[in-house]
């Protein structure tokens, strides 16, 4: 797979503004669109390929730390071990008050339902805001990161091993806070819908 | 020359792209709406036998059974899925629709329909035209799309392009705003479906972040509940089965009544000779069909909401919402609209027209005649294969840009295994029974421990949304590519077979279906009764408690008589019985 960065025109570091690879995108995409003279598909899967790359921190770090094995080693990182069991227990929650709620067909079945559907909806608030948290530790994170690589490569030219391993260790917990988010916020409209 | 065609649910457009312009074109009478309705005469070899448009239309009030209308509602649909209710068939398959003696596709229906637009257009311009982009639903999924592109080839087109109809209105918004950058959301409620599609347009790239929508949402629902509305006005109530005729005659009074209320607060609505019998006249407000309206179109909120959560956005980030399709002529709908959205909605696109002007666009952009204008659209729904323990593993997620490529590695579960099985999925459930299924093959390999085969499954969708799958055994290099056809291809015979057997089974099993469904709603309100006593004991008074007791226990014993008419009679008891406790709960929860 070529470079993502090259392929979108954007200089390699760990912060991007996620309007500016949008903006390169769509400049390129609209040349290579397979219904434009100037189009051509395998091009164009690749640069939307290469977009989602670096629009995703997750997968932008890994990029950066040049592999796409995960650095941690399977473990997890400290806090989301510690966030973990939240996320699944509200998670089970809400899925089995989903279920019974898609299950109950009369009136007076749902009515009952609708305490505990407002108690699940609130924990999956309070999980969320948690991750919010964390995720704003991140992002503080990359911040740094990003400060280190540039001034690294400045100095010597290339990131010290040392950054490249922080990278690494971030995707991971980016990956972790990206599908636990996902899979919150879905549960989330869900219960909405329900509750109306 | 490529035609733009909307094929919608209520009327239907066609247009060409003519020095420069978009033009939609009109029949001999100078409408450039066609309604999508087909009427089927007697005689099939005749010349008139079969009417489109207009002249359908005005034979749908003397012959109902012979006259079919939102024939888009069932395109590729199978039975048992939402809304294939009461059509005759097995559950599985490809829905058919029995009219004046002869089995139909949906396909072949709106063939008929895209015939007419056809010669409509030949017509005017004194050319052949057989090349089409047919706008379709953004929520249609694979089958409906390949159904809706067989119709065209019926109807003797060329499809150049399956198109999704907001995406197609956002094209027509844009075209004079191509230098601008901005976020907007195409609020799309037609006759019956609706869509919510958010872009971002920038300098002729039209770029669609997300898409939501329901295929069962629509003017039609709409209609449904104020004829229900009507009947109840007019003490029609107890006519418990009103003959087909009735039921369309009322439902075309709604739609009337709805149309006139977007203008006026109230109407009268007048049914001559009603049912043989006395002249009704029922007066109607527009507060009165808002509120039997309202949880339908409220019904859009969620929807709003998950395209903007898929898009990263807040509806605060959107620099417009551009309202299409005839029902957001409904104040009601665009009061909703604004609510949602937190800003006025903008009118100025045509509701009827704006997606066959964006149809004919994508035409000329197509054969070359619109330049620096792109539209990069999505697939609106997940992706993915069948894994062990019947789960759905996304390989291309929703909202992914076409033309896109993604694939995954998989590996044998089960020690010995000597091939894989590849369910070909659509949707966004996490069982993979609940997901639609695109189709199956097998790839073999030679047998091995667990977890040592390794199958590669790669998803290629092109510009038209069709999704190729290629699987690789990479011990053997063994492939398997399937072009995934939807639709599975049912002979006539079959299909008159399937047809006969499934009425005679139906009047067998009517009796015992009856009592099974009265028996599971038994089941479920029992427990809920006893549980809801439990909780609102200390402020339920006696009178109430005992009431409703004594309704639980006719329930029970009705359950052990087997009767079937008086178990029905029982719960009808409880559940009126019951109805303050249910709001009594829902006041408590929301305390």
């Amino acid at each position: 797979m070529s470079d993502p960065f090259l392929l979108l025109g954007i200089a390699r570091r760990p912060l991007l503004d996620r309007e500016a690879i949008g903006s390169a995108y769509r400049k390129l995409a609209g040349q290579l669109h397979p219904d434009q003279a100037s189009g051509d598909t395998l091009k164009f899967r690749e640069l939307s390929e290469a977009a989602d790359t670096l629009k995703d921190p997750s997968r932008r770090l890994r990029e950066l730390a040049g592999g796409s094995a995960s650095s941690s080693g399977g473990s997890l990182p400290p806090e989301a071990a510690d966030l973990f069991p939240k996320v699944a227990g509200v998670l089970q929650q809400a899925d089995s008050i989903l279920e019974k709620q898609g299950a109950a067909t009369n009136a007076l079945a749902k009515a009952l339902l609708l305490t505990p559907l407002k108690k699940a909806a609130e924990d999956l608030e309070s999980i969320l805001s948690l991750l919010e948290s964390w995720k704003s530790t991140l992002n503080q994170e990359l911040h740094r990161l990003d400060q280190e690589w540039t001034a690294e490569r400045t100095a010597e030219g290339t990131p010290s091993p040392s950054t490249i391993t922080a990278l690494g260790l971030l995707s991971d917990s980016f990956t972790y806070a990206g599908r636990w988010e996902l899979q919150l916020r879905n549960r989330k409209l869900a219960l909405e819908a329900t509750l109306g | 020359m490529i035609a733009g065609i909307d094929l919608g649910t209520t009327n239907s457009l066609i247009g060409v792209y003519d020095s420069g312009f978009a033009t939609l074109l009109a029949d001999t009478e100078g409408n450039r709406l066609t309604p999508s309705v087909v009427f089927y005469g007697e005689n099939k070899e005749g010349p008139d036998q079969v009417l489109v448009g207009r002249e359908a239309s005005r034979m749908q009030a003397i012959h109902p059974e012979r006259t079919i209308s939102s024939v888009k509602r069932l395109i590729g649909r199978r039975h048992g899925e939402e809304g294939t209710e009461g059509l005759p068939g097995t559950k599985g398959a490809t829905v058919t629709i029995a009219c004046a003696g002869r089995v139909l596709t949906p396909e072949e229906v709106s063939s008929e329909i895209l015939k007419k637009l056809k010669a409509i257009a030949e017509e005017r311009l004194g050319t052949l035209v057989n090349r089409a982009v047919i706008t379709v639903p953004a929520y249609f999924n694979d089958a409906q799309r390949a159904a809706t592109r067989k119709a065209g080839e019926l109807a003797g087109f060329t499809v150049e392009r399956i198109l999704s109809e907001p995406t197609a209105a956002a094209l027509a918004y844009g075209l004079d705003r191509l230098a601008e950058n901005s976020k907007v959301a195409v609020y799309d409620l037609g006759g019956g479906t609706f869509d919510l599609s958010i872009l971002q347009l920038d300098n002729g790239v039209f770029q669609v972040l997300s898409t939501h929508g329901d295929t069962h949402l629509g003017g039609d629902d709409l209609d449904e509940v104020i004829a229900d509305l009507l009947a109840s006005k007019a003490g029609l109530d107890g006519l418990k089965e009103p003959s087909v005729g009735a039921r369309i005659r009322l439902r075309e009074a709604a739609r009337t009544a709805k149309e006139s209320l977007s203008d006026e607060d109230s109407t009268v609505v007048r049914l001559p000779f009603f049912e043989g019998g006395e002249s009704l006249e029922i007066p109607l407000t527009r507060h009165e069909i808002e509120t039997v309206c309202a949880p339908i179109i409220r019904r859009t909120l969620h929807l709003c909401n998950r395209a903007l959560e898929d898009a990263g956005l807040s509806a605060s980030q959107l620099d417009e919402v551009i309202m299409v399709g005839g029902s957001t002529r409904m104040p009601l709908v665009r009061k909703l609209a604004s609510e949602i959205f937190g800003k006025e909605p903008n009118l100025t696109q045509h509701p009827d027209e704006a997606v066959a002007l964006g149809a004919i666009l994508q035409g000329a952009i197509l054969e070359g005649n619109l330049q620096n204008v792109a539209l990069l659209d999505v697939t609106p729904l997940s992706l993915g294969i069948e894994t062990f323990g019947g789960l759905m593993n996304v390989i291309i997620p929703r909202n992914t840009t076409i033309p896109a490529k993604a694939g995954e590695m998989f590996t044998n579960a089960v020690a010995g295994q000597s091939g894989m099985k590849i369910t070909v999925l659509q949707g966004e459930r996490e069982l993979a029974a609940d997901n639609w299924t695109l189709g199956t093959f097998e790839i073999p390999f030679s047998p091995s421990p667990k977890g040592a085969a390794r199958v590669g499954v790669q998803f290629a969708i092109d510009a038209d949304g069709i999704l190729q799958v290629l699987a690789r055994d990479t011990a053997s290099g063994m492939e398997q590519i399937t072009e995934i056809k939807s639709a599975v291809e049912v002979s006539d015979e079959a299909v008159e077979a399937m047809l006969a057997g499934s009425l005679e089974h139906a009047f067998e099993d009517m009796d015992a279906r009856i009592f099974t469904e009265a028996r599971l709603k038994a089941e479920e309100m029992l427990p809920a009764v006893e549980a809801a006593l439990t909780q609102l004991a200390s402020e339920l008074p006696d009178t109430e408690a005992k009431e409703i007791r004594q309704c639980a226990v006719e329930v029970t014993s009705a359950l052990m008589s087997k009767e079937t008419a008086r178990l029905k009679e029982a719960l009808a008891a409880l559940d009126n019985a019951t109805q303050t406790l249910a709001t009594r709960l829902i006041e408590r929860a929301m305390q």
